[in-house]
């Protein structure tokens, strides 16, 4: 009977598949929305991708600056012999002093709690539900970043400048239950990075977040030895193979000079894994992503369908310390370790979301919709609009998505000839710091072009957050080494010049206060 | 009266300068539509060989060929991409020429010209309505006609940037 109704069931898909537009025309007539279809079809009609094939990965990501050390990440047999995650019922993490009374003893009396139920996934609206449940679920319980002694320290939220919401809610980990007294703290939801607490203490899910993530991390490596600063940093950053090292020679540093390294990241930046807090990148916004043909400030993963975005969350939740970069691997291990058939226990490396829960996930992220925006067009900001057009901002910058969805070389990079054809290509460097894109893990050697919507709530600004405000983007005083840049300096730097993206800077006062009018409200 | 000339020519001076735009003296010039406003540009660098009879057309010849390197749109980034290789690849075409075949005269000092136009490594007979007005021994020639900048591999298609370009030439010999 059994195979008799997957035979059916194979029969009426190659049916769907095939003829779809007449399964469609009752439908229509009968009045049943365009989005009720599109439950349906979720529910009837399609497949969940298979998101890790070797043929698939071979090529989804873009050679390293150093092609000889491009990621060789680990194989679909790997991959799919790690065990899928079960998602528990995770709970808020308060700020010490504005936990409920009796709250952490109560987390320690309750039972686990699986919370999500794959099988229960149908329509659209079921998945991006879960998705959003999974964008805040915490892949990590072995304190990756932060810890569960940290968040229970006042002195912690005062070093970090950790942002609470409005009900003194720290909202960028939870707290996972796993049975009765084991409360451990979450960290490394997609949610950590991308969940930006307003001025009004509402929090604004998928924008470039305002976890002080490395200040955070730098608390809790104080009272760590030495050495294990220096091989944690290494794990997160070693490129040894780009020009001058410069992460080993952070790491050749004392302790307190790595600390430091970490402590200069500003809010709205990240060194995660791969890149750099020497070169840190600004942290994406995720609204609006499904538009966007390339992930990573360096385009490293490229964006064609949602199974790419799958991947991209796959890879960038630490599977990526698996890679082989020529014969280094970030942990220290090689193919045979790695692939010995023992679990690595390394955050992120010992389990992997289901595909299904990956879909739900970029679904969730496709959802995602920015709060409306308080700038409203006015005569100012169609003088700014008049501006942008004759500044030539809209070659990089296209509307509608406000980038033109390419990749531009940074300084020193030469593009290989068959990336022209592969790849995206705005052929001219705009003149940037190169160092994310060419001394780093993730480095491609190409910046893309970011999308400037939403610029209203995001911040800082370049790829390196060295600029805090719009204005500070406009000011030619950037340019000079004099210059104190006014979001990310570096360590021990007091002064440097913000260099490139030298548009805009002769504009007079007037037309600056215009254009910076009009971007605000993209 | 003196003091009205004067007024008058006081009045003018800077009406002038505002109306003598850099453009009148650019013998090339383009225009192209960017996000729906005008953006214009020049080459700088060209040369021509001329001998052009209006009432010898058959024996006439114009040929010329302009530097893409000495092309200027007020930005100097966006004038690097423009000589880069997806536009005109300067590097590997520092030329573009175009040379005429035959022409036709219109009548007073009016003309159609059918010339060969090669940018980069394609070539297309274009047609050029031109006029020439002599002064003294010397010949001035303008003409306004336009190409579509995909037809030459000049860029790729855009949502915002035009396809056509104008193209208008001015200058003595």
């Amino acid at each position: 009977m059994r195979p008799l109704l997957m035979l059916l069931k194979s029969k009426v898909s190659t049916l769907f598949r095939r003829y779809w537009v007449l399964f469609l025309f009752p439908i229509l007539v009968a009045g049943i929305s365009i989005d009720g279809i599109q439950k349906w079809v979720i529910q009837y009609g399609s497949d969940i991708p298979k998101v890790w094939t070797d043929e698939a990965i071979k090529d989804w990501e873009l050679p390293n600056f150093n092609p000889e050390f491009s990621a060789k990440p680990v194989s679909a047999a790997f991959y799919y012999n790690l065990p899928e995650r079960v998602i528990y019922k995770t709970y808020t993490v308060y700020h010490p002093d504005h936990e409920p009374e009796g709250y952490w003893d109560w987390l320690h009396s309750i039972d686990a709690e699986i919370e999500l139920d794959e099988s229960k996934l149908l329509t659209e609206e079921d998945f991006v539900k879960a998705g959003e449940l999974l964008f805040d679920y915490p892949i990590d319980s072995l304190g990756a970043i932060i810890s569960k002694e940290n968040v229970r320290d006042v002195g912690f939220y005062e070093y970090s400048e950790m942002p609470l919401s409005k009900d003194g809610i720290m909202p960028f980990a939870r707290w996972i239950v796993t049975g009765k007294g084991k409360v451990y703290l979450g960290n490394l939801s997609c949610g950590m990075c991308h969940t930006k607490v307003m001025p009004d203490g509402s929090l604004l899910k998928g924008a470039q977040g305002s976890f002080p993530g490395d200040k955070a991390f730098a608390y809790g490596l104080q009272k760590a030895p030495e050495n294990d600063v220096k091989a944690v940093s290494g794990f997160l950053f070693s490129s040894p193979w780009a020009e001058g090292d410069p992460h080993g020679e952070l790491l050749s540093k004392k302790k307190q000079d790595i600390l430091d390294a970490y402590a200069a990241v500003p809010t709205g930046a990240f060194g995660r894994q791969g890149t750099s807090i020497l070169f840190p990148p600004q942290i994406p916004d995720l609204i609006g992503v499904k538009d966007r043909k390339y992930l990573d400030h360096g385009g490293l993963g490229q964006h064609r369908n949602i199974e790419d975005l799958m991947r991209y969350i796959a890879m960038n939740q630490s599977l990526d310390f698996l890679n082989m970069y020529g014969s280094f691997n970030p942990l220290g291990l090689n193919d045979e370790v790695i692939n010995s058939g023992k679990p690595i226990m390394f955050p992120g490396t010992y389990d992997r979301h289901s595909d299904k829960q990956l879909y739900a996930l970029a679904k969730y992220v496709y959802s995602i919709k920015a709060p409306e925006n308080p700038n409203k067009p006015s005569q100012l900001t169609e003088k700014g609009k008049v501006i942008f057009a004759e500044q030539g901002c809209v070659t990089c910058h296209t509307p509608p998505y406000y980038t033109n969805n390419k990749l531009t070389p940074a300084d020193g990079f030469e593009i290989p000839e068959e990336h022209y054809d592969k790849y995206d290509i705005f052929d001219i460097s705009v003149g940037t710091d190169p160092g994310y894109t060419t001394k780093t893990r993730r480095g491609t050697g190409y910046y893309k072009v970011p999308s400037l919507r939403g610029l209203w709530y995001r911040g800082p600004f370049f790829h390196d957050a060295s600029l805090a405000k719009l204005e500070d983007v406009l000011d030619p005083k950037r340019l000079e080494s004099e210059y104190v840049p006014t979001a990310f300096i570096g360590a021990g730097i007091k002064n440097r010049a913000v260099s490139g993206h030298e548009f805009g800077l002769e504009l007079d006062p007037e037309d600056k206060k215009a254009l910076i009018a009009f971007l605000k409200t993209l | 009266m003196k003091v009205k000339i004067l007024l008058l020519l006081v009045f003018l001076f800077p009406f002038q300068i505002f109306c003598q735009s850099k453009n009148t003296i650019d013998p090339i010039r383009f225009q192209i539509k960017n996000a729906g406003i005008n953006v214009d540009g020049t080459i700088s660098d060209w040369e021509y060989e001329i001998s052009f009879d209006p009432k010898n057309l058959i024996d006439s010849k114009i040929k010329a060929t302009a530097n893409p390197q000495s092309i200027e749109t007020g930005i100097k980034l966006r004038d690097k991409h423009l000589q880069g290789r997806q536009y005109f690849n300067v590097e590997k075409f520092p030329e573009i020429r175009i040379s005429s075949k035959r022409f036709t005269s219109k009548g007073k000092g009016r003309f159609v010209g059918i010339f060969e136009l090669q940018v980069k490594d394609v070539k297309k007979e274009i047609t050029i309505p031109f006029a020439m007005i002599k002064s003294g021994k010397n010949q001035r020639f303008s003409a306004e006609f336009t190409i579509n900048r995909l037809d030459y591999g000049i860029g790729e298609s855009s949502l915002v940037l035009g396809d056509e370009v104008k193209i208008l030439i001015n200058f003595e010999k």
